[in-house]
């Protein structure tokens, strides 16, 4: 067998005066270097009371501009990893939200779901730490509120009482003609009677 | 590798008989060779790999790398999400150079679509690669070195590479898993500053390399652990399909980054912006772990002189080519291989038309690098080994996927 | 068990003082103040727990306060704080914390170990170490044992420490013990040559093997005739015995048993708890006690200008010996600081090279120093007499 142990072969003497002046001179030098290190301030930070700074761009927890989002599915689409999913029933034009959640188990942070977004409402924000005491609170739930904004409640009632009211408006029409067309030649009878 | 188990006292049948009458029973002391499972929990393997060594006292016999401890079927997975999706998994099996990754399966992916890349993203793209490649380098020389049992290095070299890290953070907001090259491109633009900042970190790099130099790679102890040791020969190296800072260690002046050019490499190397560092033997014998380790350590010098002839050229611009939402591949395959710190990364890509690759194969340089340690291994000490393990820097990601 | 080894040193040492002819401060104290009512062959052994106790406590001091000196060292050589938190101030209490987190440990002995000697090992490494301290003053009258080859046994009892490892490995049953065990073995038995020649240096220009003795042979000078001043040789056996200690005490560039990236963690792979503190307790007191040895022989033990003028001053006995003893403390303190660094800078040597240094380098160095020295020492005679 082929041994490659240098320090089996003889030394000479020359080799061997050499190699103390090395081992010497080589050591005292990197003792040099880390001697000055340990006389300077160190480079850490005390990380609990202080912190870096986090950049803008950092891909940390999601965070959802709910009153934009429209359902679109572009970003759970886009997933590697289908952890994002999300429901809402739709009412005309307002939604109903109902879920969208992130699965951090699974969540590698790559920041794909952001960039398909029509409506640029899904970020990635700077906190990084997400600590839970059971598996299934890694699933985050994204949404500020669930059901309907307030805004969009208003929004929706108006539309309903404006559907309603054209509703309304088709059925008396709608009524009226038929009343004309029964009584032949009598003027028409608006209904406020109150 | 099975032991032959024999007696450890055997006696000789037939006493000798000594001039005085008396008889002399003659007495044969066996040793086995001890088999050690090196890892897959050890602090060499660097990683979850197994090395079954087989040792006469403190001489390694036999050794046999097992892999696949980490086997994450990346390369399935590329075969069933689509063309951009597959992304962020190349991230995942080189870790520590991601950059490098994202570029390949980017370029493989480009070599299909035909697609032209904006001038600004293939700067971009190089100044990330050689920042990899320096934060990579960083980390092969800081582990070997804790190897070997000098942990201050390692600090060192960490405390670079957490500057580095500060700068991939700001550029696309990752710290490991960068998936910032994209096909086509790149995702984002240089936030303002960050060119300086990259510019100020060459300046500074420069006095903490030499520092790195004079504190370990010149030490007479480190000198003495790794020259003539793990010696790779020029035809050993050719023969294993080496690649990387392991054939260059070796004495074989070639790198995929000027022979077979991609990006800007060919100009750069042109105005001579860097120079190709290749294993001397200067302290030993051409193709030892110490030559090895010191091709690593002098490119981290060439990519910084790469990433001044970058920031030097770099012009403004559109980051991304033409390229669709949702991309649709034309038909065909595609190789391309791209010098990764550790070696050639190749990419394999098979486009039937559709959203997904048909099959997506990639080439790992550690996994091709690791093979030759079974050559190598037998005859050393095992502090040798440990040492030969370290000088090959496998990321075992890489080698399993 | 831990206390059965201690408790033999302890009747040594009070034998040892039970036969000294005076000179310790506790038994005169204890003779000047103690009633007639008691007993004579009281006063010996009290005064041997007394001082037994007092050096259990010192070395258990200054190895809480090394660990954590250690921490800050490695923390600041490597641009870090080391450990902040526990205690306040710079995280003082960190070895207290440590040493309650050790001791609260599940005590954990493996199937296949050999039970007796994995728990034995430990206490006899520690039981050694502060065996060998029985020899060493602590000020010029405060000793527990004066002994005339004082020298000598602190080198036997360090070196029994290597049977405690041996032990620890073998019986551990894993591979990577066995190999620490053996590489211990080798290493020390390898060392013991060199560490005792360069040792042999000071000796002959002291002329005796007393610490004490050897120590007051350094009060010329102003307190400043330190052996490494008075003999060209001194100073390169000084080098060599540094380079010795830190192989006999297993400490880097030689933690040869223990390589943490090679062996794993060596013969201490299977320890956990309080009984691998034991072993961690063995190797920072082998470290002081390697520095009080270095510090007496070569750096002039209890001597200083301080306490030759404390002397000329005619200051109080007991001001003079505390003067003395914080003396031996700092200069073995800065052995300790000194050995630390060396450690967090250099890398692991390999275990044919540790042969190679100690038999190849040290060995005939040593030598080379021990004859350059007796020569001198002759020539002096010679020509001034």
């Amino acid at each position: 067998m082929k041994t490659t142990i240098s320090a089996r072969e003889l030394t000479t003497p020359r080799e061997w005066v050499q190699n103390v002046w090395d081992g010497l001179f080589t050591t005292l030098a990197g003792m040099r270097i880390t001697g000055r290190y340990l006389l300077r301030k160190p480079i850490t930070i005390q990380y609990p009371d202080e912190r870096m700074p986090i950049p803008d761009r950092y891909r940390g927890i999601h965070y959802l501009e709910q009153e934009k989002c429209i359902n679109c599915l572009a970003c759970a689409r886009a997933c590697p990893i289908d952890c994002i999913e999300m429901d809402a029933i739709r009412h005309g034009k307002e939604l109903e939200w109902v879920s969208f959640s992130v699965d951090y188990q699974k969540c590698m942070f790559c920041e794909l779901c952001v960039y398909p977004c029509p409506k640029d409402c899904i970020h990635m924000g700077t906190e990084f730490a997400f600590v839970t005491e059971d598996r299934s609170e890694l699933k985050h739930d994204l949404l500020s509120f669930k059901g309907m904004s307030r805004d969009a409640r208003v929004r929706k009632k108006e539309a309903e009482e404006k559907k309603a009211a054209k509703a309304a408006a088709k059925e008396a029409k709608a009524a009226a003609k038929e009343a004309q067309a029964a009584s032949g030649d009598q003027p028409k009878e608006e209904g406020d009677d109150g | 590798m099975a032991t032959e188990h024999k007696p450890s006292i055997t006696f000789h049948p037939e006493p000798r008989n000594l001039p005085g009458g008396e008889r002399e029973y003659m007495m044969d002391v066996s040793t086995s060779d001890l088999e050690v499972n090196m890892g897959p929990q050890h602090p060499a393997t660097h990683g979850v790999m197994k090395i079954l060594i087989r040792t006469d006292g403190e001489l390694v016999t036999a050794a046999q790398p097992h892999l696949g401890f980490l086997h994450r079927c990346a390369e399935k997975i590329g075969e069933n999400v689509e063309w951009l999706q597959y992304l962020p998994y190349t991230d995942r099996y080189d870790y520590l150079a991601s950059m490098n990754n994202n570029l390949g399966y980017s370029m493989a992916v480009e070599k299909l679509l035909d697609v032209e890349i904006p001038q600004r993203a293939v700067m971009l793209r190089m100044i990330c690669v050689e920042l990899n490649r320096i934060a990579s380098a960083l980390v092969a020389f800081g582990t070997y070195g804790l190897d070997l049992g000098a942990i201050t290095p390692f600090l060192y070299a960490f405390r670079e590479r957490e500057w580095l890290l500060m700068i991939f953070e700001k550029i696309c907001g990752a710290r490991l898993t960068y998936s910032y090259l994209r096909i086509g491109g790149v995702f984002n633009d240089a936030p303002p500053g960050w060119l300086e900042e990259v510019s100020h970190f060459c300046d500074v790099f420069e006095e903490k390399w030499q520092e790195y130099y004079d504190l370990l790679m010149v030490n007479h102890i480190f000198v003495k652990r790794t020259a003539d040791i793990g010696v790779i020969t020029k035809e050993q190296a050719l023969d294993f399909g080496l690649t990387g800072p392991m054939l260059r260690g070796s004495g074989v002046d070639f790198d995929l980054r000027r022979d077979v050019p991609y990006l800007r490499y060919k100009e750069a190397y042109d105005a001579g912006a860097w120079k190709v560092p290749v294993g001397s033997g200067e302290k030993g014998t051409v193709g030892d772990c110490w030559d090895r380790i010191f091709v690593r350590v002098q490119e981290m010098m060439e990519s910084l002189s790469l990433v001044r002839w970058c920031l030097e050229n770099i012009e403004e611009g559109p980051i991304i080519g033409d390229i669709a939402k949702t991309l649709k591949v034309p038909p065909g395959e595609a190789y391309v291989g791209i010098e990764n710190p550790r070696g050639e990364l190749g990419h394999y890509a098979v486009s039937d038309g559709g959203k997904v690759a048909v099959r997506c194969r990639v080439r790992g340089p550690s996994f091709c690098n690791l093979a030759i340690l079974e050559d190598i291994m037998p005859g050393t000490l095992l502090g040798d080994a440990v040492a030969i393990i370290g000088s090959t820097d496998v990321v075992i990601g890489e080698t399993d996927r | 068990m831990a206390a059965l080894p201690i408790a033999l040193n302890a009747a040594q040492a009070a034998l040892e003082v039970a036969s000294s002819e005076g000179g310790n401060l506790t038994l005169d104290l204890l003779k000047q103040y103690a009633p007639e009512s008691v007993p004579a062959w009281i006063l010996p052994l009290t005064a041997a727990a007394v001082s037994v106790g007092i050096v259990v406590a010192v070395i258990a001091l200054l190895a809480l306060t090394s660990v954590w000196l250690e921490r800050k060292v490695s923390g600041h050589i490597q641009c870090r704080y080391g450990p902040m938190y526990a205690g306040g101030w710079h995280g003082w209490a960190q070895s207290i914390a440590d040493g309650i987190k050790l001791l609260m440990k599940e005590d954990m002995i493996p199937l296949g170990a050999d039970r007796a000697l994995f728990v034995i090992a430990p206490a006899l490494v520690l039981g050694a170490i502060f065996g060998a301290f029985v020899a060493m003053p602590l000020s010029p009258d405060f000793f527990f044992a004066d002994l005339h080859l004082g020298a000598f046994f602190i080198l036997g009892m360090s070196s029994l420490t290597t049977i405690g490892v041996v032990m620890a490995g073998w019986a551990s049953n894993s591979k990577w013990s066995l190999y620490g065990a053996m590489r211990e073995a080798a290493q020390v038995v390898a060392y013991e040559i060199p560490l005792g020649l360069s040792l042999m240096v000071p000796l002959i220009v002291a002329g005796t093997f007393n610490l004490l003795d050897a120590s007051a042979g350094q009060s010329d000078w102003w307190g400043m005739g330190w052996y490494i001043f008075k003999n060209p040789f001194v100073l390169p056996a000084g080098l060599l015995f540094f380079v010795s200690s830190l192989a006999e005490t297993k400490r880097a560039p030689f933690d040869l048993p223990e390589a943490e990236s090679e062996l794993v963690a060596g013969f201490l792979t299977e320890y956990s708890g309080i009984r691998w503190s034991f072993f961690f307790m063995e190797e920072y007191a082998a470290m002081y006690l390697m520095s009080l040895m270095a510090a007496v022989f070569f750096l002039g033990g209890f001597e200083s200008p301080f306490l030759h003028f404390a002397k000329a001053a005619e200051l109080p006995v007991i001001v003079c010996n505390l003067i003395a003893a914080v003396t031996l403390i700092t200069k073995s303190m800065i052995g300790v600081i000194v050995m630390m660094w060396v450690r967090w800078t250099l890398p692991r040597v390999r275990i044919d090279q540790v042969m190679t240094m100690g038999y190849k380098y040290l060995t005939p160095l040593a030598l080379l120093c021990v004859l350059g020295a007796a020569l001198w020492e002759a020539g002096k005679v010679l020509i001034f007499e």
